[in-house]
């Protein structure tokens, strides 16, 4: 572990910045200048990210319906086939005895958002009214959803190598449907949300009368 | 407050100031309050990336030109390469869609590949890099964008979503997209910010004494 100071304290409270992309050191003077290492724009937090990461998360919140209840792809051989959903899909994994297939589906196309946009809004809360509980817990699940969401893509390659793949005229058939273009700007949206949102917002929300050291044996019991 | 800015550093994570201590080998330095991993040391990290950066784009061609699968149904055959996933969602009305895969299964991992094999290549070799800091850059924002793995994923449940209907053959490409994606995750694993960003500096100020 690095050596801890004997007080905590933020970069920001005593007057440093961080280079987000190189991660030097610089006096919070050069606030919206380059970093003389790397040339990146410095800020002491991600401009707008608050209301950037809120906007992305709602617009996937609003799209999460048609991506849902409009059909992802339609399944043609000798002129019969119907569209199907994303749900519908899953369930015919299931009704054909594909479990395994058909529960990766359904967490990576279903669970993964959910949870996703569930635990954003968590942590926009949390930065927006100034709770204080949980801190590192927070950080943790801002991770964890940071690495998961990408998977929800799986799905769309799903579609693009059917559609590929299934081109046999009258005999098969497979095409591609608007509820896929919804649904991956649904994972895209969520992406964003996530990217633009400033960890280090959840713990500036610290009282900063609280003693050094109290809260952190509490975290460790 | 003690410490000038060259022996503090801050978690990028939580924003706390911390004091600088030196990292053995293989030792991650962690924040206190977060548990983010602050830096680290990797053992001849450029000369693994220029090595793997190499095989990565060795790799690129046959995975992209070969076909990942082939199905047959009544004597007719149909094989496909990971463009073409793109291209006929494209025909198929999605443009959208066909873009994101393009980017993300095919665009990304490229020109990912190719900083990658720059940064490393000026750096061992000491060449000028007038575009180290452009190609450092791009390479940490695409991070995550790059979605091959996810890709592959998709392929295997497409085989089994196929399997019952159509008789499929596995291309070499798969096979090459497999070791494609083994590279990437693993130049990932020895791609370090810090000690690029440090020699990336030394570098510039060389050439600075240098003419």
């Amino acid at each position: 572990m690095a050596e801890h100071l004997p007080q905590y304290h933020s970069a920001r409270e005593r007057g440093y910045l961080l280079c987000t992309d190189c991660e030097k050191l610089h006096s919070i003077s050069l606030e919206g200048g380059h970093c003389d290492r790397c040339g990146a724009r410095l800020h002491s937090r991600i401009p707008n990210s608050l209301s950037l990461s809120w906007a992305s998360l709602l617009a996937a919140v609003l799209l999460f319906l048609p991506a849902n209840l409009l059909p992802i792809m339609t399944f043609k051989s000798f002129g019969q086939g119907e569209p199907n959903t994303i749900l519908g899909g899953i369930l015919h994994l299931l009704e054909q005895d594909m479990l395994l297939i058909g529960l990766v589906v359904l967490i990576a196309s279903i669970v993964v958002p959910v949870l996703k946009i569930i635990a954003m809004t968590i942590l926009l809360c949390t930065v927006q009214f100034r709770l204080q509980t949980n801190l590192r817990q927070k950080t943790i699940m801002f991770r964890i959803v940071e690495w998961i969401g990408r998977w929800s893509m799986l799905d769309i390659f799903v579609i693009g190598i059917l559609v590929a793949l299934v081109q046999l005229g009258n005999i098969a058939h497979i095409e591609g449907n608007d509820g896929a273009t919804a649904f991956a700007v649904v994972v895209l949206l969520t992406m964003f949300s996530a990217l633009s949102f400033d960890t280090r917002l959840i713990w500036d929300n610290r009282k900063p009368d609280l003693p050094s050291g109290v809260s952190d044996k509490k975290d460790e019991q | 407050m003690h410490g000038t800015p060259e022996q503090l550093i801050a978690c990028h994570e939580c924003d706390l100031l911390l004091e600088r201590v030196a990292s053995q080998p293989g030792e991650d330095v962690i924040c206190p309050r977060c548990h983010a991993r602050l830096y680290y040391t990797t053992n001849n990290c450029i000369e693994r990336l220029l090595a793997l950066s190499v095989a990565g784009l060795i790799l690129f061609i046959p995975a992209n030109l070969f076909p990942i699968l082939s199905l047959q149904v009544f004597g007719q055959s149909q094989s496909e390469i990971i463009l073409q996933s793109a291209m006929s969602l494209y025909e198929g009305g999605l443009p959208l869609v066909a873009l994101l895969i393009l980017l993300f299964a095919v665009v990304v991992p490229l020109f990912q590949l190719i900083a990658l094999f720059y940064i490393s290549f000026t750096l061992h070799y000491r060449w000028q890099g007038r575009l180290l800091r452009q190609a450092m850059h791009s390479y940490q924002h695409l991070r995550g964008w790059g979605m091959l793995e996810i890709f592959l994923l998709g392929v295997l449940i497409s085989i089994i979503k196929l399997k019952d209907i159509a008789d499929l053959d596995i291309g070499l490409g798969l096979y090459s997209l497999g070791a494609l994606i083994l590279v990437i995750t693993l130049s990932s694993i020895f791609f370090n910010p810090h000690q690029i960003w440090h020699e990336i500096h030394q570098h510039r100020q060389q050439d600075d004494t240098d003419g």
